[in-house]
């Protein structure tokens, strides 16, 4: 107990400068970023760096559904599927500018989580996750079968890098890099916002308790379609900058191991944490990399990694419940003052 | 044609049943999707495969296999989801467990014996019976049989024995066997033994019929089975049995009239459909929603 | 408690870790000095079809140690380096980026399927790396540049050489085709078919059945194939594929003749399917139990360190090696422009025939009729 207690001393003592500081440490971090290619202008790194800014992104977007609102997906891999799909066919067949061509990505993949988000309202927990699971499988046989659309196995080659104003974005010039990181600060913006507004605290009384929820006289079933939405077309925007990186894609890219990733990323950073999911990026995605010696042992340490962190640390390595004291809003916290001046 | 591949369609299907036994008794016992049990099915058929290469001949063979991989279930309970139902886990970090150890043990089976498929004796000879156009291999016909006496045996062992007595009721309500003098952390081992064991039998009957095995064989037909489970209702053994064989001769029909590469999306059409309109699948009970 | 498990577990994923690199260290044994010449095989080591990543890793270093027995190449001793792409276009283009990066190679052995060579493959041209891989045949794999070859006939040779066997050589008339569903097993089937129609000599395809991986019953597409009155099954898919499919079929027409491609050339399709493979035929470009000479040394060397016949693959990968070791001595540098040249020019005698580039880094090589026979390889007459 006393041991509990000391560290929770550390850790707040340790949360209290982190966050008067916040400000501070982001803008050194992201300074950091941006002059990084200059610091190490390998494209191996590089490569590594812009494909963890897109599992970051990716993680995002599951997170809300599963960090926030507590339905489990198994089968995200579907929706990046979709947006790598839709973007990449456009981009190729009919000329689409890259952004042009990932927003439609991004239309069709809200509207297919709608539809995938419908049975969420009559199923729930292990079973929601079946489905998901299974529609996972079904984006893949679609992709492999409708030929005419999909180009089946052979998948779609030579997806060009994106330009704006006739400037190419490509490894070597760090403009994909750039794109990445703007993309993950923009998303990363937006998700703290919806987290932040009454949207997100409607998902997360979701997350807690749907009865209570439903009580507080929140719209359950309009809430969940729209985690569903929202991930999905994060998602999705993931899979164009996939498409882009790697410059090929074929229905075996987005396998359920792509879904078991992204969720053990969440898992691994923390659900509902947005600092996890960078966490848990750099680490799931940088680990192959690094143990590319170990060969076929890192596959089994990777389920290893798994099994410990669920065992001794299901909340996430940043996942830790915070010390500090919750934070009010400036207007309540005026009233509070208020209602305290007029008490005492 | 259409008679020959139904029969095609009731040989696979069987196979999908034995699996989806497995995910069947966890589930009804512990409410949990192991999606280690592809990876355990592929374990037992590989053991299998390396006790009948050592000279132990087919029946010693395959009943070491069985032990070990009932063992290795064991193993699994007690190592990793034991200490989180102690803990009172999230049901996800079970589930998130189980993949994970899905992926260690396919990978030491990569590790150790090669990914690539290797063969595997065939059990029950070359032969075959021909009714008119219809043809039935040998092995087609003793999957069924082995299939069918299996279902009995187990259906058996959790309806007129006392351990199946103790499973039920664990099954019902875990607290309440427990207080009744149940010692449930037994009951749910032996579960997961007997789990294992019907993966073993299930290895080494479809290895048999296809005479391959390999490390990565467990996780299509892991899914499928896993479809099959929740289409008969998860957690009934007659369910098991019939979500197989209908899983296995809708597929045969898909391969016959839409063509061999819509077969594995069928299975999965099949479970959403059954999940959205029929959560609890055909002999599943009604779940009971605690406010 | 908790912490003698956590002792435990710690102790294990050491245990393994340490275990992982000693096997690495073991496996890397090519007495590399300071400043080696290194050559990158990048095949998949891990995954589905690891045996012939490794298969392209064990000729690679076979050809290194005879090189570098009789004193290397340049005076400096070869390395190979092998990267694991698991055969996937996100692996390989990491790989490629990190091959790029290093700009150590003086060349790149692989990249095991076409579409994944053709993924890496504007990678290395644009940063002028050679790139010969033993196994890529989709037409449009070479066209990405010049330095990119290949020591593999183009798929549509090979169709045809197939082709050739089912109709001519065995006289079917009535071909059905299964094909594995991947880029190569499409590609290939679609270009059999065609091959079929124009110059089929009266022969027809009666069938077409694709097969996805990872799914071993294949006896609802043989029902079809076997109704259609296939007389002659044309088997689009590795040595995994063919011997099931071959068992599979002869339970229920004994009397089925298969045909399948130069890649299910291996010992293991005997092994997997025993008596049921006796009469399966297949053309390919090396064969590891002719009397040429240069052969059957590579063949008994190979066999000797590695415990098993040389498939074909495999020995294009070792000619590959020879290849590009080769022309390197002839320019007396590794720079990739001249050695690129020199490719071109030269005419390399190897274990798979002779090998000589055309304009667009492509060989032609002719092709030798195998089938098996009492669980042997044997030409065809």
């Amino acid at each position: 107990m006393n041991k509990d207690a000391k560290e929770g001393n550390l850790m707040y003592k340790f949360q209290k400068i982190t966050y008067t500081y916040r400000i501070y440490l982001l803008l050194i971090t992201l300074i950091l970023f941006v002059i990084l290619p200059f610091v190490f202008s390998n494209q191996y790194f590089l490569t590594i760096i812009i494909k963890i800014g897109v599992y970051v992104c990716l993680a995002m977007g599951l997170n809300i559904l599963t960090g926030y609102t507590g339905l489990v997906s198994l089968g995200h891999a579907g929706f990046v599927a979709i947006g790598a799909y839709a973007s990449s066919i456009l981009v190729v067949r009919h000329g689409f500018n890259f952004f042009a061509a990932s927003l439609v990505g991004m239309i069709v993949a809200g509207v297919i989580g709608m539809i995938l988000g419908l049975p969420s309202l009559r199923v729930s927990g292990t079973y929601l996750s079946i489905i998901t699971l299974g529609f996972g499988e079904i984006i893949k046989m679609t992709a492999m079968n409708f030929t005419a659309l999909t180009n089946g196995t052979l998948g779609i080659k030579n997806i060009p890098k994106p330009g704006i104003f006739g400037f190419t974005l490509n490894v070597t010039n760090y403009g994909l890099y750039y794109m990445m990181l703007i993309t993950v600060i923009l998303i990363s913006l937006f998700c703290y916002l919806l987290v932040k507004s009454k949207t997100g605290r409607a998902l997360q009384a979701i997350k807690t308790d749907e009865l209570a929820a439903t009580m507080m006289g929140i719209n359950i079933n309009y809430y969940k379609i729209i985690a569903f939405v929202v991930s999905a077309m994060i998602c999705a925007f993931g899979g164009s900058l996939y498409s882009v990186l790697i410059g090929y894609i074929d229905p075996n890219t987005f396998n359920f191991d792509v879904s078991t990733l992204i969720l053990s990323i969440v898992i691994l950073g923390g659900m509902g944490t947005l600092r996890g999911m960078f966490v848990g990026a750099i680490i799931l995605i940088a680990f192959p990399e690094v143990s590319r010696f170990l060969m076929e042992y890192r596959f089994v340490l990777y389920g290893i990694i798994l099994v410990l962190m669920m065992r001794f640390r299901p909340q996430g390595i940043l996942g830790y419940k915070s010390v500090l004291p919750y934070a009010l809003s400036k207007s309540v916290k005026e009233r509070v003052d208020k209602l305290e001046g007029n008490v005492l | 044609m259409i008679v020959q591949q139904i029969f095609n369609g009731l040989a696979l299907g069987m196979g999908y049943a034995l699996i989806a036994v497995g995910y069947s008794l966890i589930f009804g016992i512990l409410r949990l999707v192991n999606f280690s049990h592809g990876a355990i099915y592929a374990f037992g058929a590989e053991m299998a495969m390396i006790f009948i290469g050592m000279r132990f001949g087919i029946t010693a063979g395959i009943v070491t296999a069985m032990i070990l991989t009932g063992v290795l279930g064991i193993c699994i309970d007690k190592l990793a989801l034991e200490p989180l139902r102690k803990k009172k886990s999230k049901p996800i970090a079970s589930l998130i467990t189980t993949i994970g150890i899905s992926n260690i043990i396919t990978n030491l089976l990569i590790v150790f014996l090669g990914s690539e498929k290797r063969n595997f004796n065939n059990i029950f000879g070359d032969g075959s019976i021909k009714f008119g156009n219809t043809v039935l291999t040998h092995t087609q016909i003793m999957m069924c049989l082995v299939s069918l006496a299996l279902m009995l045996i187990l259906m058996f062992i959790v309806y007129k024995t006392k351990i199946g007595l103790a499973m039920r009721a664990t099954q019902q309500n875990s607290k309440a066997a427990a207080m009744m003098g149940i010692n449930v952390d037994f009951v749910i081992a032996f579960t997961f033994f007997l789990a294992g064991v019907c993966a073993t039998i299930a290895g080494a009957l479809v290895g048999g019929y296809y005479q391959i095995v390999y490390p990565n064989m467990g996780f299509m037909a892991g899914l499928k089975a896993f479809a099959a489970a929740v289409l008969g209702g998860i957690g009934s053994l007659p369910g098991a049995l019939l979500g197989g064989l209908i899983v296995g001769v809708s597929e045969s029909m898909a391969a016959t009239f839409l063509g061999s590469t819509y077969r594995d999306a069928i299975a999965f059409i099949i479970l959403i459909i059954v999940l959205i309109v029929k959560p609890n699948g055909l002999f599943g009970r009604e779940g009971i929603k605690k406010v | 408690m908790k912490r003698k498990i956590a002792i435990f577990l710690v102790t294990t994923m050491l245990t393994g870790l340490s275990m992982g690199c000693s096997k690495e260290q073991g496996n890397a044994s090519s007495q590399a000095k300071g400043d080696s010449i290194q050559i990158a095989v990048a095949a998949p080591m891990t995954g589905d079809n690891s045996e012939y990543g490794i298969g392209f890793y064990n000729a690679a270093m076979q050809k290194a140690k005879e090189w570098n027995d009789n004193g290397g190449v340049l005076g400096r001793q070869i390395e190979i380096v092998r990267y694991d792409d698991k055969n996937t276009a996100e692996e390989a283009t990491t790989i490629a980026q990190k091959i790029v990066s290093d700009k150590k190679v003086a060349g790149v052995i692989g990249h095991f399927s076409s579409g994944v060579c053709m993924t890496a493959a504007p990678l290395y041209q644009e940063n002028k790396i050679i790139e010969i891989s033993p196994s890529a045949s989709h037409p449009e794999y070479s066209l990405i540049g010049d330095y990119i070859f290949r020591n593999n006939t183009v798929i549509s040779k090979e169709a045809a050489a197939s082709v050739d066997i089912a109709v001519n050589d065995l006289g079917k008339k009535n071909i059905g085709i299964i094909s594995i569903m991947t880029d190569w097993g499409t590609n290939t089937s679609k270009i059999i078919k065609e091959l079929v129609e124009k110059e089929g000599n009266g022969a027809k395809v009666v069938a077409h059945e694709e097969i996805m991986e990872g799914s071993d019953d294949y006896s609802l597409a043989i029902t079809k194939l076997n109704e259609a009155g296939a007389d002659v099954v044309i088997c689009c898919g590795m040595y995994n594929l063919v011997a099931p499919v071959a068992k599979q079929y002869k339970q229920i027409n004994p009397d089925i003749a298969i045909v399948g491609f130069s890649n299910a050339y291996s010992q293991q399709l005997i092994d997997l399917g025993g008596s049921a493979v006796e009469g399966v035929c297949f053309p390919v470009i090396f064969f590891s139990e002719s009397d040429d000479e240069n052969v059957m040394k590579f063949v008994d060397e190979y066999t000797k360190a590695y415990g098993a016949a040389p498939s074909a693959l495999t020995a294009q990968a070792y000619d590959s090696v020879g290849l590009l070791l080769t022309a390197i001595k002839e320019c007396d540098t590794t720079d990739s422009e001249k050695v690129k040249d020199k490719l071109y020019e030269m005419d390399y005698k190897g274990v798979t025939g002779d090998t000589k580039f055309d304009a667009n880094g492509d060989v032609d090589k002719d092709f030798i009729k195998v089938t098996i026979k009492d669980g042997k390889f044997i030409k065809m007459n």
